[in-house]
C-alpha cells in the first residue's frame, strides 16, 4: 500500500539524525518559551499585534510596495522587479555581468534558495560563495537546508569535519571551534576578493526605504563591507509600513527564532555609499520577487504571507521533529512549509499537495507563531484544495465502502452486530500491512458494536 | 509586453480588490514591546552595562583598564582612527598603534577602536553608523573591537533607538560578539566578526 511521503521519509531517516533534529528543535522551543515568559506578562497579545501589523501590510501591499520603491530610489538604490524565479535569477546575473563581476559572496537568504540562485550563477560562470557557516557547509556538500534558521540541524560535527577535509580546509578535525576558525580564515579572502555581496532582507520599511537584516555571525555585514556592489533579493511580502513597526517585529523575531532578545547584528541599510560616507558598496540593487506571492495573496491562504521566517513552528512541530526538514521536499520545511511550499509551487501544486496532510493539526505551530498565522486552518483549506483538484493521496485508506455502510441504517445495524466475529479473529495474523505496525504495540478492546443502540431502545420502552 | 513591475502591481491589485474590507493599521503605544522588567530599571547607564555584559560585550569606563585587558589578551597591533588619537597616547605598550586601516592589513590588526553612534540600554546593543565608523571593515574584521560609547548617547529602549535613527547609509546594532550555533547547536564566538566585543563608555 502507498504511504504518505513525509511519513515514509521519517521511517527511513537515520536514527542519529532524527535524534539531533529532535533535541535541537526541542531546545529551540524551550529557549523561546523561557525568554518570552521572562520578558512579557502577555506575550500572546504581542503576537496578535504583530499578526495584525503583518496582515495590514500584506493587505495594503499595493500601496506599501510602491512607497518602498520610491523610498529606496530616493536613497539612491536601483529597484528591479522579477515575476518568476527564473526572472529573479536573470536579474541578478544581468546586474553582475553588466558590472563585469565574476565573484560574489552571499549571506543567508531563503528566497535565494527558493529561486536556486547559486545553480544559476554557476551556470553563467559566476562564483557564488555562501558565507553563513551552515549554508557554506550545505553548499560544499551539494545539500539542502533542513531548517529555516539552523540549516545544518541534520548534520553532526563528524560529517562537517569530513567535508572540510575534502574541500582542503585542513586535516580532519571535528572540534566545532576549529571548524568555525577555519571557516573564518577561508571566508576572509572570499569577502575581500568578491565583486558583489548578495543578501536577502528581513523587512523593508516603506516609509524610509530601510532594509533590515538580522544575523548572528556577522557575515551579512562583511558582504556589505568589502564588495562594491550590493544586491538584495526581497520577496514582495517583506514590506512593512514604517520603522516604528520594527519595535514589535524585531522584539519577536529574535526571541522566536533563537531565544535572543535581538540577534547579534541588526543592520539597517539605507542606500549605497555617499561621498561623505564612502565605506560601503557604491551600488545598491533591490530586486522585488513575486514568484507566486501575488497568487497567494489572491487565495484564501494569504495569512501565510505574514511569515517572518523565525522557524519556531518547525521547532515545536511533532511531525518536523520526527521527519526532519528534507522530508518536505522543498525549501521551506515544517508547518510553514506545508502551507507555503505547495502554494509557491503554483501550477505544480498537486506535486506537493500531500504536505498539508503531514500534520496532526495539534495547533502548536499557531501557538508559537510570532505573527499568529492560523496554520492549522490553512492546512485544512489546502487539504480541501488537494481533494478538489484530485491530487494523489497516498496513505489515505479508501473510504468508499465505509461511506456506503455509514449512510444506510440497515447496513450499519447489521455491521455493528456481525462485526462481533472480530472477537474470534486473531488480528495480528490478518494480511493487512498497514494494521501490523499499529498492532505491534497495541491491542483492540473487545468488539461491543450495537450495544448502545440496544440500550437506547430498551430505555425508551421503559 | 508589460514590464515585470506592471505585471506584479496588477496581480497585487487584482488580488486585493475583492477583499470586502482590509485590516486597519494597528495603533500601538511605543512601549508595547518593552520587557516588563524595564520599568524597574531607573538608570539607563547601569542597565546598558548589565545588558551588554549579559550578551557578551565587555564594558569599560576608563582607557587604562581597557588597555590592560587588551594586553592580557595578547593584542599587539591596535588601530585607532584619527578622531580618537587622544586615546592612542594611552596605548604605548602595544607593539604597533596605527591610524591607517587598509585592506592589505585586514588580518594583521588585532584590535580596533571605533566611535559608536550610540547605544541601547534595553538590549545592551552598540550602535555603529557610517558617519561615525571610518571603515566598516575596521569595526568588523579584527578579533577585538572596542566601540566608544558616549553616556549621553545611550537610548533607553529599542523603540527609542528606532525613533531616533539618523539618516545614514548603514546603521548596525551590535549585541555581543559574532556567534554561531550551526554545528550541533554548540555556541562558538568569533565566526566572521569580532570574537571579543567591548565598549568603552566615556
Amino acid at each position: 500500500m502507498a504511504e504518505q511521503k513525509v511519513e515514509l521519509f521519517a521511517r527511513r531517516l537515520d536514527r542519529g539524525v532524527q535524534q539531533a533534529v529532535h533535541s535541537n528543535s526541542a531546545a529551540g522551543t524551550e529557549k523561546r518559551y523561557t525568554v518570552l515568559g521572562t520578558d512579557y506578562s502577555a506575550p500572546d497579545d504581542l503576537r496578535r499585534l504583530a499578526g495584525q501589523i503583518r496582515q495590514h501590510a500584506i493587505e495594503h501591499l499595493d500601496t506599501y510596495l510602491e512607497q518602498a520603491e520610491q523610498s529606496l530610489k530616493r536613497q539612491g538604490a536601483h529597484v528591479h522587479y522579477a515575476v518568476t524565479a527564473e526572472d529573479a535569477c536573470r536579474a541578478v546575473s544581468d546586474i553582475l555581468q553588466k558590472a563585469g563581476a565574476k565573484k560574489v559572496v552571499k549571506s543567508k537568504s531563503m528566497i535565494s534558495e527558493e529561486i536556486h540562485l547559486n545553480d544559476h550563477l554557476g551556470s553563467v560562470g559566476i562564483e557564488s560563495v555562501e558565507t553563513d557557516l551552515g549554508e557554506y557547509i550545505i553548499q560544499i556538500d551539494g545539500d539542502h537546508p533542513s531548517h529555516i534558521v539552523k540549516p545544518i540541524i541534520h548534520k553532526n560535527r563528524r560529517d562537517i569535519a569530513k567535508s572540510f577535509e575534502r574541500e582542503g580546509l585542513g586535516d580532519y578535525n571535528d572540534d566545532p571551534e576549529t571548524i568555525t576558525r577555519r571557516a573564518r580564515v577561508f571566508m576572509r579572502d572570499k569577502y575581500l576578493q568578491a565583486d558583489a555581496g548578495i543578501t536577502g532582507a528581513n523587512f523593508v520599511s516603506a516609509e524610509t526605504g530601510r532594509l533590515v537584516l538580522v544575523t548572528n555571525e556577522g557575515n551579512s555585514r562583511f558582504c556589505l563591507a568589502a564588495p562594491k556592489i550590493h544586491i538584495a533579493l526581497v520577496g514582495i511580502e517583506k514590506v512593512i509600513p514604517s520603522d516604528a513597526e520594527l519595535a514589535v517585529l524585531l522584539n519577536l523575531l529574535g526571541r522566536s527564532a533563537t531565544g535572543q532578545q535581538l540577534t547579534v547584528y541588526t543592520e539597517f541599510i539605507n542606500g549605497p555609499a555617499r561621498t561623505d560616507r564612502p565605506s560601503g558598496p557604491q551600488e545598491m540593487h533591490v530586486i522585488f520577487v513575486d514568484n507566486e506571492r501575488s497568487q497567494i495573496l489572491a487565495s484564501d491562504c494569504r495569512e501565510i504571507l505574514r511569515c517572518i521566517r523565525c522557524g519556531a513552528c518547525l521547532n515545536v512541530c511533532p511531525v518536523y521533529r520526527q521527519a526532519s526538514g528534507h522530508a518536505y521536499r522543498s525549501v521551506y520545511p515544517g508547518p510553514v512549509g506545508a502551507v507555503l511550499s505547495p502554494l509557491l509551487a503554483g501550477k505544480n501544486f498537486k506535486q506537493l499537495a500531500d504536505l498539508p496532510k503531514a500534520s496532526s493539526l495539534c495547533g502548536a505551530c499557531n501557538e508559537v507563531c510570532p505573527v499568529d498565522i492560523p496554520i492549522p486552518d490553512l492546512l485544512l483549506k489546502l487539504r480541501n484544495r488537494g481533494h478538489e483538484e484530485h491530487a494523489p493521496s497516498p496513505g489515505t485508506p479508501p473510504m468508499g465502502a465505509f461511506a456506503k455502510l455509514a449512510s444506510s441504517p440497515m447496513l450499519w445495524r447489521f455491521a455493528m452486530k456481525s462485526n462481533k466475529v472480530m472477537n474470534l479473529v486473531p488480528l495480528e495474523k490478518l494480511p493487512l500491512p498497514y494494521l501490523q505496525p499499529w498492532l505491534k504495540t497495541r491491542t483492540l478492546p473487545e468488539w461491543r458494536g450495537g450495544e448502545f443502540r440496544s440500550w437506547m431502545k430498551d430505555r425508551r420502552k421503559k | 509586453m508589460s514590464t515585470a513591475r506592471e505585471q506584479i502591481f496588477s496581480s497585487v491589485r487584482a488580488a486585493l480588490a475583492p477583499l470586502p474590507e482590509r485590516t486597519a493599521r494597528p495603533v500601538f503605544s511605543k512601549d508595547v514591546a518593552e520587557p516588563h522588567w524595564l520599568a524597574a530599571e531607573a538608570d539607563s547607564l547601569a542597565l546598558f552595562q548589565k545588558r551588554a555584559e549579559a550578551t557578551g560585550t565587555k564594558c569599560f569606563t576608563d582607557m587604562e583598564s581597557c588597555a590592560a585587558w587588551l594586553r592580557s589578551q595578547g593584542v599587539r597591533t591596535v588601530y585607532i582612527p584619527a578622531p580618537l588619537t587622544r586615546l592612542a597616547a594611552l596605548c604605548s605598550e602595544f607593539s604597533e598603534v596605527t591610524s591607517e586601516y587598509t585592506r592589505a592589513r585586514v588580518n594583521e590588526i588585532d584590535a580596533a577602536f571605533t566611535p559608536a553612534a550610540g547605544a541601547i540600554a534595553e538590549s545592551g546593543s552598540i550602535i555603529l553608523s557610517d558617519e561615525s565608523t571610518p571603515d566598516r571593515l575596521a569595526a568588523l574584521a579584527p578579533w577585538h573591537h572596542i566601540a566608544l560609547v558616549s553616556r549621553a548617547e545611550i537610548h533607553r529602549t529599542i523603540a527609542d533607538a528606532l525613533a531616533a535613527m539618523p539618516d545614514d547609509p548603514n546603521l548596525i546594532w551590535v549585541t555581543g560578539p559574532s556567534k554561531t550555533a550551526d554545528v550541533e547547536g554548540i555556541l562558538i564566538q568569533g565566526v566572521h566578526g569580532p570574537g571579543a566585543q567591548a565598549c568603552l563608555i566615556l
